[in-house]
């Protein structure tokens, strides 16, 4: 799905990612795991082409990113709020990126009718501007449009920050049940340990923009990571 | 507590996105400062020298008599184009910074505008001049104390025009009463205001009643802003402008550019700052009011006008795109749209915007059917050439407007970069030129025909230039994200 090859990017002298050679394989769900600066944004937004790799390239499904648009037809993604479109409702903004995949209106509120659990009643038929929105549920509207439509590759960061625990304890399960059954690829980024190896197949830890840890997860792995964390106090 | 504040502004002001880059239009901006200063000054020997010997008459009662026209522009440019004043308030309310010193700090910053200081241009030099007339001293300094006064009055006035939505519909229905009646010759301004604003010269003691409008119009935005100055304000007030639009459904038959007209329609209604802009095309409607009179002497101008008339919209609004998605541009650059999809969206609302003006500025037949052709022909000319200008422009123009903030779209230094300023001389230059060749070759007619031709021409080779376009939307991409990163003031 994802091929990374010599990947960096530099501002100044400061290397902020250097990353070799990474292979994403089709229906993985990828935890990506740092501490702030290890430039796990920074990753999510050179595969979006959102800015110029220093060197190297992304390919997205044999395309490479920064040549060809073509990828943006099968990949969806929610960084933060620059992803929203404040002045628009709920409603609004789902029909609008449902309409850019080729949803008719009526997909998209039958699509939406799976996650009314999700929302719990506090997003859809509220006559709020997203801007209006809270901070957790503005999260909500953005998670949901990159799970709305048949996109192959889904890239959430930070999915779980601001979301209240039951929200949280929801949005893994719904991201289990899709991974699951769609085969969708995931990019999930997280400062969350457990919530990640809940989710994540793989767990790649980015440390001063270097890969230091890529695994498979395992019953274990949860304990290696925190070991690993703790040794960098 | 001054000093600290003051810090904070200045690393905004030196930290802000258009610093680093903007040298070349940091100079353009001292020049302009320079410019108007020699200008105002300039008037100010004019105003009095003119009037003094060209049509003999005493040049202070007679400026005082027309200061109301003046104060009268001067509010409406200052609604438009002043911006206002923002602290990062925020941070500060926890801290242990009283409130009263924070709103004193957001006014007294709106002092320093240019749209005060560059009154000094002016009325520094005429009350010299006043003096070297000899015109009585006290006098002088009562009639310039009582302007200055009324000038910050209404410094203060705007800031209210713009926070209340109530004031500014009476500010404007008073504005267009006076005009109505001095339009009509039912009484006039001029004579009938002299008495009012030579009050203060003949007796210095009347410049106590414009100073006690400044103490009153600046306790009252205090109040205003002081009450304001809770984070919930915006939050708590009922969200009663919900689903202004219900369904734009009847956009559908455009096919998939139908998606993002919608969207920004929804832009256009729901946002304080783009709704602003759409009057302000509006307005330029008029514009061409201002010159029917002496239009005849300088056929030039037609065209000039035929552009600003039709174009109101596109210079409002598409002056400003892309900047009016600047805060989800990371979204529209990673969903399913093609570059070139996007750009002719833009294109289409102002075409739309264009036709528009188009129609609306039928009633310039009155004033014969050769005016309302150069209309036409600019509007032709607008869709043509400009309509493609001002989305070439906006690839460099990379000011971020936050729609959530009642900011406005004008004034934002970051706005003017030197590019834009550059592409914004063949908008009306250019078709001047052209429609000076026509009349040259053989008549005012066939001018106006060329100027159509030309934009004809430019609307054939759509495909050929939206590709250009493309291209360098795509190459300024990432410093265009960059850019809207910074929503700072």
């Amino acid at each position: 799905m994802i091929e990374i090859t010599s990947l960096s990017k530099t501002y100044g002298t400061q290397t902020v990612l250097d990353i070799p050679q990474l292979h994403i394989a089709p229906g993985q769900t990828f935890g990506l795991v740092g501490n702030n600066g290890a430039g796990k944004t920074t990753l999510f937004s050179l595969i979006l082409d959102l800015i110029l790799p220093t060197s190297g390239t992304v390919t997205n499904n044999d395309i490479v990113v920064q040549k060809s648009e073509d990828w943006k037809s099968h990949t969806a993604a929610f960084l933060d709020e620059s992803f929203l479109i404040g002045y628009l409702t709920p409603e609004e903004y789902f029909v609008f990126i449902g309409s850019l995949r080729g949803m008719k209106k009526e997909d998209v509120n039958e699509a939406l009718n799976q996650y009314t659990d999700f929302f719990h009643g506090e997003v859809l038929g509220q006559k709020k501007y997203i801007r209006d929105l809270s901070k957790g549920n503005q999260k909500k509207v953005g998670i949901v449009a990159t799970l709305l439509s048949n996109t192959q590759l889904v890239i959430l960061d930070e999915p779980f920050a601001n979301l209240d625990p039951t929200t949280q304890i929801r949005l893994k399960n719904l991201l289990k049940e899709e991974a699951s059954a769609s085969g969708k690829t995931f990019l999930i980024s997280s400062h969350d340990l457990q919530h990640v190896t809940e989710v994540c197949d793989r767990i790649v830890v980015l440390h001063q923009g270097k890969i230091v840890r890529d695994d498979v997860t395992s019953t274990g792995t949860l304990k290696e990571l925190e070991d690993f964390f703790r040794e960098q106090l | 507590m001054l000093k600290r504040f003051l810090f904070l502004q200045w690393k905004s002001f030196v930290r802000g996105a258009g610093f680093a880059t903007g040298l070349a239009q940091k100079i353009l901006l001292g020049f302009g400062w320079v410019y108007s200063g020699f200008i105002f000054s300039a008037l100010a020997f004019a105003a009095f020298y003119l009037v003094q010997d060209e049509l003999g008459k005493d040049p202070l009662p007679y400026i005082s008599g027309h200061l109301i026209y003046g104060f009268a522009f001067w509010i409406v440019l200052r609604y438009f184009l002043q911006k206002m004043p923002m602290v990062h308030v925020q941070p500060l309310l926890a801290l242990p910074v009283s409130k009263k010193a924070i709103v004193r700090f957001g006014l007294s910053k709106t002092i320093f505008s240019f749209f005060n200081l560059s009154n000094l241009f002016f009325f520094v030099p005429f009350g010299v001049i006043l003096l070297r007339e000899e015109y009585s001293l006290f006098g002088v300094i009562g009639w310039w104390l009582a302007i200055g006064s009324l000038i910050l009055a209404t410094n203060f006035l705007n800031i209210m025009l713009n926070s209340i939505d109530r004031i500014l519909i009476l500010v404007a229905a008073l504005l267009a009463g006076l005009f109505a009646l001095q339009y009509f010759e039912i009484i006039d301004l001029a004579a009938w205001t002299t008495p009012l604003f030579m009050a203060p010269y003949n007796q210095p003691l009347w410049a106590l009643v414009p100073l006690g409008l400044l103490m009153l119009s600046y306790r009252w935005s205090f109040a205003h802003f002081k009450n304001k100055l809770f984070l919930d304000n915006e939050a708590m007030r009922p969200k009663k402008e919900t689903h202004r639009v219900a369904d734009l459904g009847w956009l559908d038959r455009f096919g998939r550019i139908s998606l993002f007209l919608r969207n920004d329609i929804r832009l256009i209604l729901r946002n304080k700052g783009a709704r602003a802009s759409v009057w302000m095309g509006f307005a330029f409607l008029f514009y061409g009011l201002v010159f029917m009179n002496d239009i005849y002497s300088s056929p030039v101008w037609m065209v000039f006008v035929g552009i600003f008339v039709s174009g109101g919209f596109l210079f409002g609004f598409g002056q400003y795109v892309p900047s009016w998605d600047s805060s989800y541009y990371p979204l529209m650059m990673t969903q399913n749209i093609a570059y070139k999809e996007y750009l002719a969206s833009k294109w289409w609302l102002i075409v739309v915007g264009i036709l528009t003006s188009m129609i609306l500025s039928s009633f310039y037949i009155f004033f014969g059917w050769e005016t309302y052709f150069a209309i036409l022909a600019g509007g032709v000319y607008n869709i043509g050439i400009n309509a493609y200008l001002v989305l070439l422009s906006g690839a460099y123009t990379r000011t971020a407007i936050d729609l959530t903030s009642a900011k406005k779209a004008f004034g934002d230094k970051k706005s003017f970069n030197l590019k834009t300023i550059l592409l914004s001389i063949p908008k009306i230059i250019l078709p001047m030129f052209v429609f000076y060749v026509g009349v040259l070759v053989h008549s005012k007619g066939m001018g106006i025909a060329f100027v159509a031709l030309v934009g004809v021409l430019g609307f054939a080779f759509r495909n050929l230039v939206f590709g250009w376009i493309e291209k360098i939307y795509q190459h300024e991409k990432y410093q265009t994200l960059q850019a809207y990163k910074q929503k700072n003031t």
